[in-house]
């Protein structure tokens, strides 16, 4: 697996905790009745609450998968080669972790298709409202559909990847 | 004359032919990562022009020895 792949799966696996993390303290607050519907100042903070929550996590993962994948080429280098030197190793991690324009090319594909679900999403969401639904549902279905969005992103560039294009 | 266009490469066969050149090698040389290289090996992956030119100057010869265009006429 190479090391967008993996970086890919960090970024998915990051997706799914906040969105789990969200679903799980939404749904208890709803339950609760801490969380009314037609409240949206308070539906508004907690989703802005959880996108901050989800960029340090997401930077704190990332952080933690370079560390760890630099110690994995490291050692993998250091057994194939005991006489590897520190230079050696630099190179080694540098070369993994080269971004190019395939690269490039599959994460603007996979852009397209997250935004594609989000945008499909924003049309459901006005729909909700059409269909009477209150509006803390609009908002969640928008937020929803952007953490949905952004993990079939992740997974799309996984299929360029594996397929190729 | 439309049609679809299938490129190829000897991008494996040069890499013999330049001593056995590893990938990983190739890929530094070009400046792409290893996997671009094992895609394009593969044909999955047809490489941009500029990229295209990389690799043959990796290798020391023309691009149009390193890449090959065959085109599929519609026959309709």
């Amino acid at each position: 697996m190479s090391y967008q792949e993996k970086k890919t799966i960090t970024s998915i696996v990051s997706a799914l905790i906040l969105m789990g993390a969200y679903t799980i303290d939404a749904l208890g607050r709803y339950r609760a009745g801490a969380a009314p519907l037609d409240n949206l100042g308070l539906w508004a903070w907690m989703m802005l609450k959880y996108i901050g929550i989800g960029i340090v996590v997401t930077i704190v993962l990332q952080i933690l998968f370079h560390i760890l994948l630099s110690v994995g080429i490291a050692l993998r280098e250091k057994i194939r080669d005991e006489k590897s030197d520190d230079k050696a190793i630099e190179r080694t991690i540098k070369g993994e972790m080269v971004e190019d324009e395939r690269d490039k090319l599959i994460e603007l594909k996979s852009l397209r298709v997250g935004f594609g679900l989000a945008g499909a999403g924003f049309i459901a969401a006005l729909f909700s409202l059409v269909l009477g639904y209150p509006p803390a549902a609009m908002l969640n279905i928008l937020f929803f559909s952007f953490f949905a969005g952004s993990i079939l992103e992740g997974f799309s560039q996984l299929f360029f990847y594996r397929r190729g294009f | 004359m439309e049609g679809k266009l299938r490129i190829t490469n000897h991008i494996r066969r040069l890499r013999f032919f330049a001593g056995e050149m590893t990938q990983q090698a190739l890929a530094e040389k070009a400046g792409v990562s290893r996997q671009t290289i094992i895609a394009m090996e593969a044909d999955k992956y047809s490489p941009s022009l500029e990229l295209a030119f990389r690799i043959a100057l990796a290798f020391g010869v023309s691009i149009g020895e390193v890449f090959e265009c065959e085109s599929k006429r519609d026959e309709s």
